[in-house]
């Protein structure tokens, strides 16, 4: 199984509630973005972790701090050495850096919420309901192996 | 260390009602979310009530009382501020009687019939809000016209919707939060847009109606007229329910379609489509906006929607525009004790005799305040308490309003922080956030529901408003008020047969619904019928029937002006971060939105060298500020679009750059253009003139 979110680009109203529910639920600060809405007026752009089945950012990390557990792919900001390497790596734009601990930020799809089968903060507030959490194969069973 | 708890209650961040579990831990606020039980918000929750821990622990919160001691501030007990408002308005009202007071609030919040209750036993008619040109008006305009507020009926599935002037998604509904509409949307119901950007909606609906920014009323008589000359309307019900149905034809045929493109750019074979397309769907409903009440038109176009609705047979019927019914609770006029006001203090009210409207709504157009403290006409308003308002940035002509509110003998605020208007005042009581309050809420909409705000934590000496004004009024020497907040819940909650103990356990209570209550009650109007000609209005001697008058500053009215001001300027379109001036200082808020916008087309644009991104002078004939530009065509080339609400927090106080971006410096209140008979600006449309700032502007 490889977790992930799917998000309907279409249904998206740029409310950027999902962002401030993120910043509230992981208390990051300004600027530490795990996902972010672009606005391409007058549609919306979300960037956001895919966590990809062979991910650029886990493989560009020097250091081994991107790791994928129970089909999650995490950041140990401990062994992060604020290099920015994944940020360069990831085609999505949707590593997050953290300017005061000088580390990167990323998307952990709220594994202590979905532990205990709620749903990761961006989803559980979307007005617009086109956020999902699940099996990135179920969603995306095509373009997966 | 105990458990966390976790407390349901409801937000209040913008005008509140969506259903919220705040986590709490030894009287510390960890976070909050989403009720997935509150039939307001279904389990969604915005920015605005995410961010609310940063509003709460804001390092410059004030939580604390305050009194300018010497032109400085200085920390005071509530007793002292209070004693210090109660001896200034005593001796007010001795010399110059309790109408040079002035009470005020601003956004439509659920302390407001706690603040008219304060006003009416204090004796003061004269009470601002915001509601001369927002939902108030509207209100006050259904009321004459079919004796109640319709409203969007999504629960009953409406096949139809038409947004008009209502950027839903992204702005504060005063009945629904956009998610209801967007659940509707994805259920298949066709959509009509009447907006002058291409927003988000728009590009989804069906027809979009790209009016010229202030032209509603003009595009509403268009539909109108194709409604009715393909006889397209709901001839049993017009027959049995309209009031002044010839009149109302004859006057709809003075606007044929040609007048009405050439008025509203909008080019006529869109408006027979759109409104055949309202017409024939049923049942459709209209969710109405703001924007439409803050020009000149406020009242008409306010008629006139409603007579689309009437004539359309989708008033008051399951999935068009109905009238919910409250649950069993006190009303706001009772709790509000609008009876209280002697009648001679309500002949004292200003504006009275113009603004007929607005003083049957029980409020006044500010205009008249800030005349009344500047010129002592037609007397002088010496004392101001002002509640949850920052008025220097959000009433038109911020000028005037900063020079009024420097010059007031003495003036007292409500609020979280310092603003501009605060600034400016002798006294500060501050202000308990919404998850810092036990209080009914939502019982002054019409929405059908009220719900139970539950005070989870306290902050510093932070007082709920409503219990501000219950102190307030009993040093006055008032006596009917309660003992305690719950008492005065317990009142309230009363002919419900709960207590406020039962009922914030309940979380919400809602009216028993039922369709069509004109068949056997006809409709809350003189006639008992739907006044498409306004016998109230006759009366008062203004014109029964709705029309369109051309904006005082546009191509047509002002030609002469558009050498110099060649645009035109729409202003306050809503940006889901903020509510209007509030939230700039709240971090994850802020830096979603760090600096205003001003949306401008890019071939108008490229005509000033102007690139996204860039700076830009915004001026109008009351002066200029600037904002960031986006180039963007979901705006027509002849028309500027920037954000209201703006001051900087982090800039010096006491000014806090008040007037390097906020749009209010260009509006206009001049009394010749106002909306007659509710004192409505014209907050959405002007003339001005961009240009790109250069370096070191």
């Amino acid at each position: 199984m490889i977790l992930g979110l799917r998000i309907r680009e279409g249904d998206c109203v740029g409310c950027h509630a999902c962002e401030v529910a993120c910043k509230q639920e992981h208390d990051l600060p300004p600027g530490a973005d795990r996902i972010r809405i672009l606005e391409r007026t007058p549609r919306f752009e979300p960037i956001y972790c895919r966590h990809c089945f062979r991910p650029p950012c886990l493989e560009s990390c020097p250091t081994g701090a991107i790791k994928r557990e129970k089909g999650i792919v995490f950041l140990d900001k401990e062994k992060c050495i604020g290099c920015k390497a994944c940020m360069e790596a990831c085609p999505f734009g949707a590593m997050g850096f953290d300017a005061e601990k000088g580390v990167a930020e990323k998307c952990d799809l709220c594994f202590q919420r979905t532990e205990k089968g709620e749903r990761p903060a961006c989803v559980s507030v979307c007005p617009a309901r086109c956020m999902e959490f699940g099996d990135l194969k179920r969603f995306f069973s095509r373009s997966f192996p | 260390m105990e458990e966390v708890q976790k407390i349901r209650t409801a937000c209040r961040s913008c005008h509140g009602g969506c259903g919220v579990i705040a986590h709490v831990k030894d009287g510390r606020l960890l976070k909050v979310e989403p009720d997935p039980d509150s039939p307001i918000s279904e389990g969604t929750l915005c920015s605005k009530a995410l961010a609310i821990k940063q509003l709460v622990y804001h390092p410059k919160r004030i939580t604390s009382p305050l009194k300018k001691v010497d032109g400085k501030w200085a920390k005071v007990s509530w007793d002292e501020a209070l004693d210090t408002i109660t001896e200034k308005f005593k001796r007010i009202i001795e010399e110059s009687g309790p109408e040079a007071i002035c009470i005020g609030q601003g956004t439509g919040r659920d302390y407001e019939s706690f603040l008219y209750r304060f006003a009416n036993l204090l004796g003061t008619p004269n009470v601002i809000t915001a509601g001369h040109m927002c939902y108030v008006s509207r209100i006050g305009a259904c009321l004459v016209t079919c004796g109640n507020l319709p409203v969007c009926d999504y629960d009953g599935e409406p096949a139809l919707v038409m947004v008009w002037g209502n950027n839903a998604p992204w702005t504060n509904p005063d009945e629904y939060k956009g998610v209801k509409l967007l659940k509707t949307l994805q259920k298949g119901a066709k959509l009509i847009t009447v907006d002058p950007r291409r927003v988000y909606l728009a590009e989804r609906a069906d027809i979009h109606l790209q009016l010229r920014p202030g032209t509603d009323a003009a595009l509403a008589l268009g539909m109108l007229h194709v409604i009715l000359e393909e006889r397209l309307y709901d001839e049993e019900f017009v027959s049995s329910y309209v009031h002044g149905w010839e009149e109302f034809r004859a006057r709809v045929a003075q606007w044929p379609l040609d007048k009405v493109e050439a008025i509203t750019w909008i080019p006529r074979e869109k408006i027979v489509s759109a409104a055949r397309l309202y017409a024939k769907t049923k049942p459709a409903c209209i969710q109405w906006g703001v924007p439409i009440e803050q020009t000149l038109n406020c009242t008409d176009s306010n008629r006139l929607l409603v007579a689309l609705m009437a004539v359309t047979g989708n008033l008051d019927v399951k999935g068009g525009n109905v009238f919910f019914v409250p649950p069993p609770v006190r009303t706001v006029t009772e709790v509000a004790l609008h009876k209280a006001l002697p009648k001679e203090k309500k002949e004292k009210m200003l504006g009275a005799d113009e603004n007929k409207l607005a003083a049957r709504v029980a409020l006044v157009s500010p205009k008249h305040v800030w005349d009344a403290i500047l010129k002592g006409k037609p007397y002088k308003v010496r004392g101001m308490l002002l509640c949850g308002t920052n008025p220097v940035v959000t009433r038109a002509n911020s000028r005037e309003v900063y020079e009024a509110l420097s010059q007031v003998e003495f003036l007292a605020t409500i609020d979280f922080f310092l603003t501009p208007t605060a600034e400016l005042g002798h006294v500060f009581l501050p202000a308990a956030t919404w998850i810092e309050q036990d209080y009914v809420g939502d019982f002054w909409k019409r929405h059908g529901y009220v719900v139970a705000r539950r005070k989870c934590i306290t902050v510093g000496e932070c007082k709920q408003d409503h219990e501000i004004f219950m102190l307030l009024g009993k040093r006055m020497g008032q006596t009917q008020w309660w003992n305690t907040m719950e008492e005065a819940l317990d009142y309230m909650l009363e002919p419900s047969g709960l207590k406020w103990s039962d009922f914030k356990e309940m979380g919400y209570l809602k009216g028993k619904m039922e369709y069509q209550k004109y068949l056997t009650k006809g409709f809350s109007t003189p006639t008992g019928k739907v006044e498409l000609y306004c016998t109230t209005f006759e009366k008062w001697g203004y014109d029964p029937l709705p029309t369109y008058r051309e904006i005082p500053e546009s191509p047509y009215s002002t030609p002469e002006l558009m050498d110099k001001y060649p645009y035109i300027l729409t202003t306050g379109q809503r940006i889901p971060v903020f509510f209007h001036s509030a939230n700039r200082q709240i971090p994850w808020l802020r830096e979603i939105r760090p600096e205003p916008i001003c949306e401008i087309h890019p071939d108008t644009a490229s005509r000033h060298g102007i690139k996204n991104g860039d700076w830009v002078w915004i001026s109008s004939p009351r002066g200029r500020i600037k904002q960031r530009a986006k180039v963007t065509d979901i705006v027509d080339p002849r028309v500027i679009a920037a954000e209201h609400g703006w001051w900087y927090p982090e800039m010096e106080a006491p000014g806090y750059g008040f007037d390097v971006s906020n749009v209010n410096i260009l509006t206009d209140n001049d009394p010749a253009h106002y909306d007659k008979p509710m004192g409505a600006t014209n907050l959405r449309v002007l003339i001005c003139n961009i240009e790109k700032c250069e370096e070191g502007d």
